[in-house]
């Protein structure tokens, strides 16, 4: 369970000027729900998900997850969130095991119920023939399993998955989304974030629609076609978009 | 924090290092083969070519412009050096010296001795930036002596007299260094920098790569995002780059003592077989710990900053030289330690090294070093986890403007109570041994360099480091100039004040008579009195003003201007150093504290330190002046009854400059 409550960050450019990347949003997420944040790049969907794992502390507002704030309890947030992005790293000279045990390790798990998740999760995601091979020598399929078994290792009620997908080809791209209506299928709260509509389109129970940090639209992908009555993604996404800019431009005239 | 996360870090980390081939290389197998090669192989090397040199001979050439029995007899001796040619003198001869076909011209001249008898001057020319010129050169001087030898027996000899008689002194030398000791001595020169150096690269081998790394490889983020806390990164990622560094200077060391001792060996000097004893060795460890901890420090804090390797290289460079430099201390000759040397990092530790191989050290030096470094270790940790806490540090981008602008920290944030005490302990350090060691040095120079460099210069070159504006922080604004005319009689009068309690102080608790002539020494320097005025009024007036009204107290306005002005004036008091004048001090900084702040303005506290100041150098200076006696009879003691018009004037006049000044001045600089 995700709740975001006046969530803002604000970064200060170069040239000392302030810019709100992410502007007083408010949204939440059920467990056994997916939510997709969708919006163009920049629009403050890692700024967001980094607040909400900890990793940016917030300027102003507040979210909680499975009850606790994000504030006032990093660490029991981060013990309750499993964490997964495109672009994530591996160490190369460690073997698939002896990665995933260290992350376990880290979460204060015992070595025993380390090796039973590891062996569950390889069977499950076909996994053994590479378990003990280093890192470096894997593909970038097998690279994306193990981060995904790294990812929920600890058996988190909340998973976030920060453009998930990006940068990986169709078929590990597959295994991902997958993975992800697993998730939501063990009842976990699933947040994830991309540009790409048609995955928003296929995956997600709720959509929210986040343009320069604020947030558009927050509800199904029905509602958000009966609202706008446009029938593709990408349309109502154009369509909110427009909308935004013309209530900005009227707002500047006004003044 | 959870100590067992760290250790999992700590753990990771190791085996991930000492998978790297490269980090395995430089680490055992380079130090390995590379001491065997270079102690050894050069000692060989060197053998065998002093050798070729003495073998190869040369070509002497001889001028000889006495042409007697003796003259042809040193010629003759010559001839008999073993693979020497010699041959005359003649027009070529210059050209060929200078093609170096020859290597020296030997010329033999008439001289007569003030009592008439016949000597010779012997002029032997060669090249000394050469080798073999210079082995030349001694072979001949060698040569030359042994010949006079033999001629004075034989002149000796056919008079009738002993040639024993030459032999008047006989000097035996007898050295009482062990050769432990002088082993100790060979090594303390080259050791430490040695020692120095393998630490500091065997830190930086895995340092840049376990956070600038990991930034680089995209898995900084994951390992931020899992259950552990930033300060068990940091400490598991510190433990890491110490027990490299230490583990890369063990196996350095014991490759360079195998090598020397198998040089010993095969020498036949009174250093063979010799080692140094354990406790030498157990000592040099443990110092050893806290240089490795402050490197792992420095060099982690830097990983941190940088956005990759690339980038945490490029800044290790200019800290390896300034490393290097502090550690050639080693080379100089007649340094040792000292408590002041032990507090300078690095050196301390290389004069420590030099002093303990020749077991000539004093445990102040050892604990003085330990702690000093221990200190260094732990501001520098305290930046790493600030910097781990940073969010642009830890997300910089590539875009992003590089270097020390990321660390561009907002009034609000910097001006904190914490910071403020460090700054003034730092302060208070320095001036205590580094003020106190130049002033004794020259009094007179050394307070202008304590105002000035100690106190003045960090302030304002603190505020540029952190891109602070000096104008607002320190509060340089002119004041009203109604608000300015009272402040002389408010100084005055404060001044009186001030100094009939500290005479009441000294009734109560008299003060030694050897304060007294300490201070008697500050105003009868032996200098003109425009210097005097200088030095005690006119510098404290603008510097410590600069540090105490515009700088320290600008930490503590966080709880309220009033208890900013008490602290400052606290701190004040016990930056000099003086229990006896501690609270006339106190009293004088709560008044330029409230004169500064009331008015917005240093200038107005600076013109009132000023006047305070002034006027008890003037009554020292001019004690014999009718006015001076009117204030204080002996020119020492003011006069007791002008505590009341002093009391009246300084309450009249501070409430004038209370009303001439508005109220409302901003609590902290944003």
């Amino acid at each position: 369970m995700i709740k975001v409550e006046n969530l803002s960050k604000v970064f200060t450019k170069k040239d000392g000027t302030k810019f709100y990347a992410v502007d007083k949003i408010n949204f939440n997420a059920n467990d056994g729900e997916i939510v997709c944040l969708l919006g163009v790049n920049g629009a403050g969907k890692t700024t967001t998900m980094r607040i909400l794992s900890t990793v940016f502390q917030p300027t102003e507002g507040t979210a909680e997850i499975q009850g606790w704030d994000i504030k006032k309890h990093p660490d029991k947030v981060r013990e309750n969130i499993g964490f997964l992005s495109g672009d994530t790293g591996l160490y190369n000279r460690l073997s698939c095991r002896e990665f995933i045990t260290y992350f376990g390790r880290l979460y204060s798990i015992e070595d025993s119920t380390i090796e039973k998740r590891i062996k569950e999760m390889a069977d499950l995601l076909d996994m053994n023939d590479f378990l003990d091979k280093k890192i470096e020598f894997l593909s970038s399929g097998m690279r994306q399993k193990v981060s995904i078994v790294r990812s929920i290792i600890h058996n988190p009620p909340v998973m976030i998955f920060d453009e998930p997908t990006a940068g990986l080809d169709i078929l590990t791209a597959r295994n991902i989304v997958s993975f992800i209506r697993d998730c939501r299928q063990s009842g976990k709260c699933v947040l994830f974030s991309t540009h790409i509509m048609r995955e928003a389109e296929r995956l997600a129970d709720r959509i929210v629609l986040i343009h320069r940090g604020q947030i558009l639209a927050d509800s199904t992908l029905e509602d958000l076609r009966n609202i706008s009555s446009q029938k593709d993604l990408d349309d109502i996404f154009v369509y909110y978009i427009n909308q935004f800019t013309d209530e900005q431009e009227l707002r500047a005239n006004e003044f | 924090m959870n100590f067992k996360h760290s250790l999992v870090i700590y753990r990771k980390e190791l085996m991930e290092v000492l998978r790297d081939k490269r980090t395995i290389f430089t680490t055992f197998i380079l130090p390995i083969i590379l001491y065997p090669f270079i102690i050894i192989g050069f000692n060989s090397i060197m053998i065998r070519q002093t050798r070729t040199l003495e073998d190869r001979g040369a070509t002497v050439a001889v001028k000889d412009s006495v042409n007697n029995a003796i003259s042809r007899q040193y010629i003759r001796d010559l001839m008999n050096i073993k693979n020497y040619t010699i041959i005359p003198y003649n027009k070529t001869t210059p050209r060929l010296y200078e093609d170096k076909d020859i290597q020296s011209i030997v010329t033999i001249r008439d001289s007569i001795r003030s009592d008439g008898t016949q000597s010779f001057k012997v002029y032997i020319q060669y090249d000394k930036s050469k080798d073999q010129s210079r082995m030349v050169f001694n072979k001949l001087y060698e040569q030359l002596s042994k010949t006079e030898k033999d001629l004075q027996k034989e002149i000796l000899q056919s008079t009738g007299i002993s040639p024993d008689l030459l032999n008047l002194r006989d000097v035996r030398e007898r050295d009482t260094s062990s050769p432990q000791k002088k082993m100790g001595m060979y090594l303390g020169i080259f050791l430490p920098y040695f020692i120095i150096m393998m630490l500091f690269v065997g830190a930086s081998i895995v340092s840049s790569d376990l956070v600038a790394g990991e930034k680089e490889r995209k898995t900084l983020e994951t390992l931020l995002v899992s259950s552990v806390g930033r300060l068990e990164i940091v400490c598991g990622k510190y433990l890491t780059i110490i027990t490299l560094a230490m583990l890369n200077m063990i196996v350095n060391l014991i490759s360079i003592s195998f090598s020397l001792k198998f040089i010993l060996a095969n020498q036949n000097t009174d250093l063979a077989g010799v080692s140094l004893p354990v406790n030498a060795m157990l000592i040099l460890l443990i110092a050893m710990i806290p240089l490795a901890t402050l490197f792992a420090a420095i060099l982690l804090s830097i990983s941190t900053f940088s956005r990759n390797i690339k980038e945490a290289r490029s800044y290790e460079q200019p800290l390896l030289i300034i490393a290097m430099l502090l550690g050639m201390v080693s080379f100089f000759p007649a340094i040792e330690i000292s408590n002041f040397l032990a507090l300078i990092p690095v050196v301390n530790i290389a004069l420590l090294f030099k002093a303990v191989l020749i077991n000539e050290y004093a445990l102040s030096h050892i604990l003085i070093t330990i702690f000093s470094t221990l200190f260094l270790d732990l501001i520098a940790i305290l930046v790493t986890i600030k910097l781990f806490k940073t969010e642009s540090v830890l997300f910089r981008t590539e875009e992003e403007s590089s270097g020390l602008k990321a660390l561009k920290i907002k009034p609000k944030t910097f001006f904190k109570p914490y910071n403020g005490i460090l700054y003034f302990s730092i302060a208070l350090i320095v001036l205590y041994y580094l003020g106190s060691y130049w002033q004794a040095r020259d009094l007179f120079s050394g307070l202008i360099e304590t105002e000035i460099i100690i106190i003045a210069l960090p302030v304002l070159l603190t505020l540029k480091l952190l891109r602070l504006k000096p104008k607002e922080v320190l509060r340089l604004k002119i004041p009203k100039w109604k608000s300015f005319l009272f402040i002389p009689f408010i100084a005055i009068s404060a001044q009186i004040i001030a100094s009939i309690i500290s005479q009441l102080i000294n009734i109560i608790f008299p003060f030694p008579e050897k304060y007294i002539d300490a201070l008697s020494h500050l105003y009868n320097m032996n200098e003109p009195s425009w210097k005097v005025f200088l030095a005690i009024a006119l510098l404290p007036g603008i510097c410590e003003e600069l540090l105490f009204r515009g700088f320290l107290i600008r930490f503590f306005e966080k709880y309220s201007l009033r208890w900013a002005v008490v602290i400052s004036a606290i701190l004040f008091a016990a930056f000099h150093l003086d229990p006896f004048r501690f609270v006339p001090v106190l009293l004088l900084g709560l008044l330029l504290g409230y004169l500064a702040v009331r008015s917005g303005s240093i200038y107005s506290s600076m013109f009132s330190h000023l006047i305070n100041n002034g006027m008890a150098f003037a009554l020292v200076t001019f004690s014999d002046a009718g006015w001076v006696k009117f204030i204080a009879k002996d020119g020492e003691n003011i006069n007791y009854w002008l505590i009341a018009p002093a009391l009246i004037i300084f309450c009249v006049s501070l409430y004038a400059f209370h009303k001439a000044t508005a109220k409302g001045e901003e609590i902290c600089v944003e």
